[in-house]
C-alpha cells in the first residue's frame, strides 16, 4: 500500500519563554555576583602556614593509642555513643512521624486544608536546626546525650514524616478501594492496605533518616549533647591535631560502614 | 426471604457528572434481581465501571437513587453504609491485593466488616474465620498458596484470591470490574467459572463488565449495553442477536469509527 509520510516540523519556539529564560540566566548570575561584593575578606595571617602545616602533620600521623583505652573515654566508646544517639533519635522520631505523616498526607479522605496545615507544621518543626535544638534541650535536659537525642528526635520528625506523607500520597489507590468495599472503616483501610504498603517506604526512609542523623549526631557534642563531637571540639582547643585526625578518622570509617550496611538492608527490601 | 421480593440492585433516574463536566451516566434506570447473572457491555468510556462504582458507592453519584435489597445506599452514611457495602463484594480489573501481605490475610480482609476495629487491628481473627478463609481458597483451587504472599503468584491467581476474599465475604451481590481485562484467555474462562460457580452455588448475584463479547456470551444471562452514558439495550441473552453486540461496539453517534 502506498502512503506518503508528513515532514517533520521543526518544534515550534516560544520568542517569550525564551526571552524568559534569558532573563533568569542573567538574574542568576547578577545574584552570585552581587552576593560576593558583601564577603569580608581580611587576608591570610602570618602564622597561617605554620598552622596549616601542623594540622596536615597531625591529621596524617593520628594519634593511634585513643582508638581504645578502656577507661571509656577513646574514640570507639565515644562513637558507639554517637550511634546509639543517632539510633535512638531516629526510632523515636520514625515512631512519632506515622501519625504526623496521614496527618498532612493529602488524600482524598480528607479535606485540603487538613493536610496543608499538617504540611506547615512539618514545615516549623523541620526550620529548627538541630544544634538549635540541642542547646534548648541542654537547658531542659542538661548536657549529655539525651539532649542530643531530643534534639535529633524532634528535629528528624519534619524531614521524616514529610517523606512518608509522600510515600502514603504516591501508593496506589486500588487495594484501599478493596478494603472499602468489603466494608471496612478509614481505619480498616489504614490498618489492612495502606499501612502493609507502605512498610517499605518507610523503613527505606527511616534507613536514610539514620544515615543523616548519624552525621548530625557527630556535631552534636560540639554544643555538648553527647557523642564524639565533645572530644573532637576539646582537641581542636587544645590543637592536638593528632587527636584530631584519629576522631576525623573513626567519624568516616563509622559513617562508610553505616553507609554501606543501610544501602545493603534497603536493596534487600522490596 | 424478604429480600427476595425486592431486587437485588435497583437504579432509579441515576445521573453523575463529574467535576470537570464530563457526564458519568445519564438517567439510568435498572432493576436487577436476585440471582441474576447479568454482564453489562460498552466501550471503554461508556460508563461500564462508574455504574458499577456508583452501586457500592465507590463514587457518589449526582442524583437519582440506588437500592441495594431495598435499603438506600445513596443516603447511607457510615456504619449503615459499611453493613450495606458488606453485602456486596467486588473484584477489581487491577485484583487490587495487597501485595505484600500473605495470601490468607488478603482473604480475611473480606471479613474485617464482620469484627470490631480493635479485633483486626491485633489481627484477632477466630480460627472459624480462618477456616472458612481457607476453604474459599481450597474452592479456587489455591489452598497451597494460602501463606504465600500475594505478589509472588500470577495474575490470574491472585484474580482467583480475589474471588476467595468475596467469597469469604459472603455477600449478596458481586460486581466485579473487568475481571478479565489483564489476564490471559484461558486464564480469564478459570475466573469467569469460580464466577459463575459463585452465582450457581451460593445464589449471589453477579453483575460483570465485560470487554470481550464471546465471554458475555458464553457466561452472561441477562445483557446491559451501555454506551455514552446510557442504557442502550437489555436484555436476556438467549433472546440477544449478534447484532445487538456490532451494535453496542460500532454502532451509535460516532463511535468506534477507527475500527478496521
Amino acid at each position: 500500500m502506498e502512503t506518503s509520510y508528513q515532514k517533520l516540523v521543526p518544534q515550534t519556539t516560544n520568542k517569550l519563554k525564551v526571552c524568559w529564560h534569558w532573563l533568569i540566566a542573567i538574574a542568576a548570575i547578577a545574584l552570585i555576583a552581587w552576593s560576593f561584593t558583601d564577603m569580608d575578606f581580611g587576608g591570610i595571617k602570618a602564622s597561617a602556614g605554620q598552622i596549616a602545616g601542623a594540622i596536615f602533620k597531625g591529621i596524617f600521623h593520628p594519634d593511634w593509642h585513643y582508638v581504645y583505652t578502656g577507661d571509656g573515654e577513646d574514640l570507639v566508646s565515644e562513637l558507639w555513643e554517637t550511634m546509639c544517639i543517632a539510633f535512638l533519635g531516629t526510632f523515636i522520631s520514625a515512631i512519632i512521624s506515622v501519625p504526623f505523616a496521614f496527618w498532612s498526607a493529602h488524600t482524598k479522605y480528607k479535606r485540603w486544608w487538613s493536610a496543608r496545615l499538617g504540611k506547615i507544621v512539618l514545615a516549623v518543626i523541620r526550620s529548627f536546626p538541630e544544634i538549635v535544638l540541642a542547646l534548648m534541650f541542654i537547658k531542659a535536659v542538661g548536657p549529655g546525650s539525651a539532649a542530643g537525642v531530643l534534639a535529633l528526635g524532634f528535629h528528624s520528625v519534619g524531614m521524616l514524616a514529610k517523606l512518608f506523607s509522600e510515600a502514603i500520597e504516591n501508593l496506589e489507590e486500588g487495594a484501599n478501594e478493596a478494603v472499602t468495599a468489603t466494608g471496612g472503616s478509614k481505619w480498616h483501610i489504614m490498618m489492612f492496605a495502606t499501612l502493609p504498603n507502605l512498610l517499605p517506604a518507610l523503613i527505606s526512609n527511616t534507613l536514610y533518616r539514620f544515615d543523616v542523623s548519624l552525621r548530625s549526631a557527630s556535631i552534636l557534642g560540639l554544643v555538648g549533647a553527647g557523642g564524639i563531637g565533645y572530644p573532637l571540639i576539646i582537641a581542636l582547643q587544645y590543637r592536638q591535631w593528632d587527636r584530631v585526625g584519629i576522631i576525623l578518622l573513626g567519624i568516616i570509617v563509622m559513617v562508610v560502614l553505616v553507609d554501606w550496611l543501610s544501602g545493603w538492608i534497603r536493596a534487600r527490601l522490596v | 426471604m424478604a429480600a427476595t421480593t425486592k431486587p437485588m440492585i435497583e437504579c432509579t433516574k441515576v445521573s453523575k457528572v463529574y467535576p470537570d463536566g464530563t457526564v458519568g451516566l445519564k438517567n439510568i434506570n435498572l432493576k436487577i434481581a436476585q440471582g441474576e447473572f447479568v454482564v453489562i457491555v460498552g466501550l471503554s468510556g461508556a460508563g461500564k465501571s462508574t455504574l458499577l462504582r456508583s452501586i457500592n458507592r465507590l463514587q457518589d453519584i449526582t442524583s437519582g437513587e440506588i437500592l441495594i435489597a431495598g435499603e438506600s445506599i445513596t443516603s447511607a452514611r457510615g456504619k449503615a453504609l459499611r453493613l450495606l457495602r458488606c453485602n456486596i463484594g467486588m473484584i477489581f480489573q487491577n485484583f487490587n491485593l495487597v501485595k505484600r501481605s500473605s495470601v490468607l490475610r488478603n482473604v480475611l480482609t473480606g471479613r474485617i466488616a464482620y469484627y470490631p476495629t480493635w479485633k483486626t487491628t491485633f489481627n484477632l481473627f477466630s480460627k472459624a474465620d480462618k477456616q472458612t478463609a481457607y476453604e474459599a481458597l481450597q474452592q479456587v483451587g489455591l489452598a497451597d498458596k494460602v501463606y504465600s504472599r500475594a505478589d509472588e503468584l500470577s495474575g490470574g491467581q491472585q484474580q482467583r484470591v480475589s474471588i476467595a476474599r468475596v467469597l469469604a465475604q459472603n455477600p449478596q451481590l458481586i460486581l466485579a470490574d473487568e475481571p478479565t481485562a489483564s489476564l490471559d484467555p484461558q486464564t480469564s474462562r478459570k475466573v469467569m467459572n469460580d464466577l459463575k460457580m459463585l452465582n450457581e452455588k451460593y445464589g449471589m448475584t453477579v453483575v460483570a463488565n465485560l470487554h470481550s463479547v464471546a465471554l458475555a456470551r458464553e457466561f452472561g444471562q441477562r445483557v446491559v449495553g451501555v454506551r455514552a452514558g446510557e442504557i442502550v439495550y437489555d436484555g436476556q441473552m438467549s433472546d440477544t442477536p449478534e447484532a445487538v453486540f456490532n451494535d453496542i461496539y460500532n454502532g451509535g453517534v460516532g463511535k468506534g469509527v477507527a475500527q478496521s
